[in-house]
């Protein structure tokens, strides 16, 4: 499993792949939204490509109320928890 | 035959009958669509009047000149005015929902004051701007930006496709405003002025349709404007966009129940007169079929525009149900204005008949205002993510609607088994499979149709009943193919290199 600074920091990059803003700059209490310019169809790819990435199995359900940077870390370490739980 | 096929949902408030019985009144008598499509004008005359009849302030608030009246009697009338001439419809409810919502439901009672007595008088027309070159549905794209100097906005940027661009005194626009309201991009829904040192407003465009409706560019240079010309809130732009252009669609929506009523209207009588084959063409089975099937579709198509409407207190469930009305009601317009010029055989393509007009001046819906391949996809995302809290409707039915209602209820039942189908396939990564979503968002629509149309149906008669379940049957047959399995992507992969190879087949 990822060390915890690492999981930051792919993240990080994986978000400034999708908006016009370096990884430097994207904090944890950035908004997805009102931040870092996503819509809500980009915010959502990002919660896909996420699970995708780190092989997680979220439901579609699970990413309804992720707003802002740290809550999609959040999101990725609780699943990644729950994958280490049961395997 | 008359034209009454369908009886109008019931008036709502005490106020609307009579303004529709002037309303029809000068149209009959002030307004010429033919003409107004020839010389791509409204005559000043025509929305001078209007505005003499108050239409410009129907839904505008009391305390600021207008008459205060809900969405679903504003909707009533730009319905009523899209069986005239759809430009003028277009004119009006522009000004009444993307052009003058954002003041009244977040402007300062200052910017209220200042605009909104001349908005709902018609003494100044109402425009807003959001499309850019490189920004169409996507907002994070805008580069119409805003930096604060002193107690003043600097903004530069462009505009495009600016219905009532030509005509307007007042505009609002979407602007990029880094920084404001401590949102780091965030964007603002800001107020212009025509005259406002800077903003030059460009040529009228050539159009296919809605000739009579003004369409421009707009363009910002150096525009120095006080910073109270903000909209509500500066940074929240993106929430205040959602709700003006839930406002804007849901009146847009009316004007295609109106375009396609008028529609129909036409061939119901055309269809009665004309003989052919030693009969009225309305006496042979594929004739009545394809007008009985769009008389169902209108029936659903009003009964989605009031049922919106009505949820203009609850701005989340008004949201998403305008979507749905936008997309069903523009796709719904096409259709019916189709059958009806199809049914008027050649004549139907000549000009002077009116219903080549009804047809380019339907085109544009399906794609302005949020085109409905997004806003299906935007659909399919928000039911993936978060399903709509449905209640059935067989409980509530009145004894005659009871089957109806029961149908309507399976067909719901039907979306639910194809969201889970794909929650369980894909889980997180349909929210990348947007063509799956975009299935899903037409099925959601469908049934958001149906369900209007049978609470409509509970309350009228029997007419009212036939159609309704006419409908559920059109509704049922559509979710069943929309849940069935698409095409197979590889092949789609493979078309697209042969057409990108530039290849010949």
């Amino acid at each position: 499993m990822d060390a915890p600074v690492d999981l930051d920091q792919r993240i990080v990059k994986m978000i400034s792949q999708l908006v016009p803003v370096k990884p430097e700059n994207i904090g944890r209490q950035d908004r997805l939204r009102e931040d870092l310019g996503m819509d809500s169809v980009a915010s959502m790819e990002l919660l896909s490509m996420l699970a995708e990435e780190l092989d997680l199995d979220v439901g579609v359900e699970d990413v309804a109320d992720v707003r802002t940077v740290g809550e999609t870390i959040d999101l990725a370490r609780r699943f990644l928890g729950r994958k280490a739980a049961t395997a | 035959m008359s034209l009454a096929l369908v009886e109008p949902p019931r008036a709502e408030s005490d106020l609307l009958s009579p303004l529709l019985d002037g309303l029809e009144r000068f149209c009959r008598a002030e307004i010429r669509a033919l003409e107004i499509d020839r010389q791509a004008w409204i005559p000043n005359g025509v929305l001078e009047g209007l505005a003499e009849l108050g239409l410009f302030g129907v839904p505008l608030p009391a305390e600021h000149g207008g008459a205060g009246l809900p969405l679903t009697d504003a909707c009533r009338l730009i319905a009523a005015l899209a069986r005239h001439d759809r430009s003028v419809a277009t004119t009006v409810g522009l000004h009444l929902g993307l052009g003058t919502r954002g003041l009244v439901a977040y402007g300062s009672e200052e910017l209220k004051s200042r605009y909104l007595p001349r908005l709902a008088a018609g003494k100044a027309i109402a425009a807003f701007a959001t499309t850019e070159p490189g920004a169409g549905s996507d907002l994070s794209a805008l580069a119409t930006t805003a930096f604060a100097e002193g107690a003043a906005l600097k903004v530069n940027g462009q505009k495009i496709y600016v219905t009532n661009g030509g005509l307007a005194q007042v505009f609002t626009l979407t602007v990029s405003t880094p920084g404001l309201g401590g949102a780091q991009r965030g964007t603002s829904l800001v107020l212009f002025e025509r005259g406002d040192h800077g903003l030059t407003v460009g040529p009228e465009e050539k159009k296919l349709g809605l000739k009579g409706s003004s369409t421009t560019s707009l363009h910002l240079d150096e525009v120095r404007v006080p910073a109270e010309r903000v909209v509500g809130e500066a940074g929240r732009g993106s929430e205040q966009l959602h709700h003006v252009l839930a406002w804007g669609r849901t009146l847009m929506s009316a004007g295609c129940c109106g375009t396609a009523r008028l529609a129909l209207d036409r061939a119901v009588e055309h269809t009665a007169t004309r003989r052919q084959f030693g009969k009225p063409l309305n006496a042979q089975q594929v004739v009545q079929e394809q007008l009985a099937l769009a008389a169902a579709r209108l029936f659903a198509m009003e009964a989605l525009v009031q049922d919106t409407a009505s949820l203009e207190q609850q701005l989340p469930a008004l949201l998403a149900r305008s979507l749905s009305a936008k997309v069903f009601s523009s796709v719904g317009a096409g259709r019916v204005t189709d059958v009806a010029l199809q049914l008027h055989g050649g004549s139907g393509f000549i000009e002077e008949t009116g219903l080549a007009l009804l047809t380019r001046d339907a085109r544009i819906t399906r794609i302005f205002e949020g085109a409905n391949d997004v806003l299906l996809t935007q659909i399919g995302a928000q039911e993936s993510v978060a399903p709509t809290a449905r209640t059935p409707l067989r409980p509530a039915a009145p004894p005659p609607a009871a089957a109806l209602a029961t149908r309507a209820d399976l067909v719901a039942d039907q979306v639910k088994q194809f969201r889970s189908a794909l929650d369980e396939r894909y889980r997180v990564g349909v929210l990348r499979e947007k063509r799956l979503l975009h299935r899903l968002g037409a099925a959601v629509m469908w049934r958001e149709a149906l369900d209007a149309a049978v609470r409509r149906a509970f309350t009228s008669s029997s007419r009212g009943l036939t159609l309704a379940a006419l409908f559920a049957d059109q509704a049922r047959r559509e979710v069943e193919a929309l849940a069935a399995e698409p095409a197979d992507f590889s092949l789609v992969t493979q078309a697209m290199r042969t057409l990108e190879s530039g290849d010949t087949w």
